[in-house]
């Protein structure tokens, strides 16, 4: 239950009403003080001071002093007029349930008008914003772009003169070459000798001195006297070329250099299987070239106990097709019976690396050559090895009972060994 | 020491032409403001058009078709009065045109049995002493030099030997021609080879292999002592070679950049400045160079023998015209700065590059 605060004095005038209410030690913060048209609540718990104001006030406008004890209210009325009392009596607790929902409503649309409004400010002004720092941008790109037209103006103006000038050159030129032409035939053999060639543009200025001295090469018919001193036409010769060798016929890049490796070493590998079948199996039956063939062969001679002709089948079909896992995992088996263990481990590692992108599919064959190559260890008493690839095979499939057993005989096996050395 | 921001030379477009046709190449017309640009028209025939500079605009002057696409041409082998244009074509025909009766060539042979990659002339328009000759390379991986006062065959040929299978020829440059008997090819292969071929002693003078295709070589100039030569290639990259010692097992040293992640389609030299170099690319972009020489041209390695030093190029404007490969390029040799870009967007542009007194 609050504790409801109930000492306040007010007085009031026909615009205003002022009145403080003691807060008897507790401390108040502005989050306390709730205030609307015509509610007014102070909640310090257990502290509560609540009041339906007599009429309307100017919530907004109004203040709420803290400090020394009591809180200090200065609420302008909506009406100027004089009260009877701060609060109204007699109101129904219907009506105050009534008004102090109210109260709180408005305010809550209150806050929210304030937020939208607080927004749409913060639009407009990122909007100035923006557009100033548009402008800007704007200017800069205006005074580069300027700056080049200006440029471009200048140089055009440039060319243009330096056309004219050409043309100017290129009339004077051919003046030069009529007078010349009267002039020629005497100069011609004073210039035999001279092996002189002018170039019309380059010359102009040199022609005119030299045509003020009366002697000079003519622009025009210079050139016949120098193609008269040109050397012939070389001796015909056949140069042989050898180019560095490329097996491609598109153009070397260097980017695809590692690519065009690796598919001429795919080349190369495919045709020596092929080479190294035609030499021996051309006295084989057809189904004997089947590397599957051959593998289910190889697997019913192990069945039958005929360890070496599987490892024969195993052999052929290897020539055919020396990717396939499963012909060195049965080999491995073979040799395991055969108590050849290095070539046993040596198998089923190969098999191993051919099953190396590890999927639950090839999971079996996997523990398979696990199993073999911990056998052939243990065999060769290389304990610690063998437990390896054991656990590795449990790993695969951990609910084998039969490795768990042998695994944990090896176990055994290393402790004691230790223990005794 | 690198231009300040404000000192650098600006690429500025002046004229922009649609074409209606794939332009393959162009050229300035020396001694003028007219270019020739050369290409193939969709129907299958080749075209050349000459224009001329007016104020901001092309004009069109004239217009030549011929039965098959023209792929190059030059004006280097012919006199300055003359200037009679050289062109290969796609059928392996290297022509040479007089421009004002264009209707029957001045000469004409069946070069090669596939088409013509790239032709240059050496020997006209002043620049060079010695016969004027051409030089074409071609798809079936010859090399063939031509004296346009000779007929049907050429005076010199570099063939695979036989039974090698042949490389494309991509491109073809002369140089050294500084007096009458000296004269080099040089010859860049899409499997990377460069070849330096010497007329005069008809023998294979230095080779080698840059690992991507060369798009295109040049001499910095051709009427000199072989100074610099610049091969461009696939992959963005392009390498300076320093022509002037060769070391009898490593050849020549050079330098190489790579300036962006396409091809690089043409490398042209200035004329006015022969260490300034613009490099046109696959994604439509032109590079300007600058090659710096190092302090010393050349030293002795180990065994004594004379080595060349390379130097270094640095980067001195960048501009992105277009957004297909900018195939041919060609400066003016008559006003510094301008140039004209031909690109397979089919717009051939003619641009001024400012400030090079300033370099």
């Amino acid at each position: 239950m609050p504790v409801w605060l109930r000492q306040h004095s007010w007085r009031q005038t026909l615009t205003a009403v002022y009145f403080s209410l003691p807060l008897r030690g507790a401390r108040a913060t502005p989050a306390n003080i709730f205030c609307s048209e015509q509610y007014l609540k102070v909640s310090i718990p257990p502290f509560l001071f609540e009041a339906v104001l007599y009429a309307p006030i100017d919530d907004t406008n109004s203040t709420a002093k803290i400090g020394n004890g009591n809180i200090f209210f200065t609420l302008y009325k909506k009406e100027p007029a004089m009260w009877d009392s701060l609060t109204i009596e007699n109101a129904g607790k219907e009506k105050l349930q009534y008004l102090r929902e109210n109260a709180v409503l408005k305010a809550q649309e209150k806050a929210k008008e304030e937020t939208e409004a607080k927004k749409i400010t913060k639009q407009e002004h990122k909007k100035y914003a923006l557009e100033a720092i548009m402008k800007v941008e704007e200017a800069e790109r205006k005074r580069i772009a300027d700056l080049k037209e200006e440029e471009r103006q200048k140089v055009t103006k440039e060319l243009e003169s330096w056309k004219n000038q050409q043309k100017d050159k290129y009339k004077s030129i051919q003046k030069k070459g009529e007078l010349h032409q009267e002039v020629q035939p005497l100069k011609e053999r004073k210039n035999a000798k001279q092996n002189k060639t002018r170039i019309p543009n380059e010359g102009t200025s040199k022609i005119r001195l030299k045509s003020m001295k009366g002697r000079g090469s003519c622009s025009i018919f210079s050139q016949n006297l120098k193609e008269e001193q040109l050397p012939g036409p070389r001796a015909a010769a056949t140069i042989k070329v050898n180019f560095t060798p490329r097996v491609f016929p598109t153009a070397l890049r260097e980017s695809r250099v590692a690519e065009e490796e690796e598919w001429l070493h795919k080349q190369a590998e495919a045709r020596r299987i092929i080479n190294s079948d035609l030499s021996e199996l051309e006295d084989l039956k057809e189904e004997e070239k089947n590397p599957d063939w051959l593998k289910d062969k190889g697997n019913k001679m192990f069945a039958m106990e005929n360890y070496l002709g599987a490892i024969n089948a195993y052999n052929l079909a290897m020539k055919l097709n020396n990717k396939l896992p499963l012909l060195y995992l049965n080999r491995a088996a073979c040799h395991l019976k055969l108590r050849n263990l290095h070539k046993a481990i040596e198998d089923s590692s190969k098999a191993l690396e051919l099953l190396t992108p590890p999927v639950p599919d090839n999971e079996n064959a996997r523990v398979k050559a696990h199993v073999r190559r911990g056998t052939a260890f243990c065999q060769l008493e290389l304990y610690a090895e063998g437990l390896q690839d054991y656990e590795a095979a449990l790993k695969i499939d951990p609910k084998n009972k039969n490795i768990e057993k042998d695994a944990e005989e090896i176990r055994h096996l290393i402790q004691e060994t230790m223990q005794s050395s | 020491m690198s231009a300040a921001g404000a000192e650098r030379p600006q690429v500025v477009s002046h004229v922009q032409q649609a074409l209606s046709y794939t332009v393959f190449d162009c050229k300035w017309v020396p001694r003028s403001a007219r270019l020739l640009c050369l290409g193939s028209a969709a129907r299958g025939t080749g075209l050349v058009q000459l224009y001329e500079l007016h104020g901001g605009r092309l004009e069109l002057l004239r217009e030549i078709e011929k039965p098959k696409p023209i792929k190059c041409g030059t004006f280097g082998a012919t006199s300055l009065q003359q200037r009679y244009l050289a062109t290969g074509d796609f059928a392996g025909n290297l022509n040479i045109w007089n421009l004002e009766a264009p209707e029957i060539p001045v000469y004409s042979v069946k070069g090669h049995k596939e088409i013509i990659n790239s032709i240059d002339g050496v020997g006209g328009l002043g620049i060079g002493e010695g016969a004027p000759e051409i030089v074409t390379g071609s798809r079936d991986g010859t090399v063939k030099v031509w004296d346009p006062r000779q007929n049907d065959t050429p005076v010199a040929n570099m063939e695979p030997v036989q039974g090698e299978s042949k490389r494309d020829c991509w491109t073809v440059a002369f140089g050294n021609a500084y007096n009458q008997e000296e004269r080099v090819v040089c010859a860049g292969y899409d499997n990377g080879d460069i070849k330096l071929f010497d007329l005069k002693t008809m023998s294979l003078r230095w080779e080698t292999n840059i690992k991507n295709g060369v798009c295109s070589v040049e001499f910095d100039r051709k009427d000199i002592n072989m100074n610099k030569l610049v091969a461009t290639s696939l992959e963005g990259k392009f390498h300076v070679f320093d022509m002037r010692t060769q070391h009898p097992t490593k050849g020549f040293a050079s330098v190489s950049e790579k300036a962006q992640k396409s091809t690089i389609w043409q490398v042209r030299h200035l004329p006015q400045n022969r260490d300034v170099f613009m490099t046109s690319g696959g994604s439509g972009s032109l590079h300007l160079w600058k090659y710096e020489y190092p302090a010393q041209r050349s030293k002795r390695d180990a065994e004594g023998s004379e080595m060349g030093v390379p130097g270094s190029v640095s980067l001195l404007q960048n501009v992105t015209l277009s957004t297909q490969p900018i195939s041919s390029l060609d400066w003016s040799p008559d006003k510094k700065g301008l140039c004209v870009c031909g690109a397979f967007d089919q717009t051939l542009r003619v641009l001024i590059v400012t400030k090079l007194n300033k370099i």
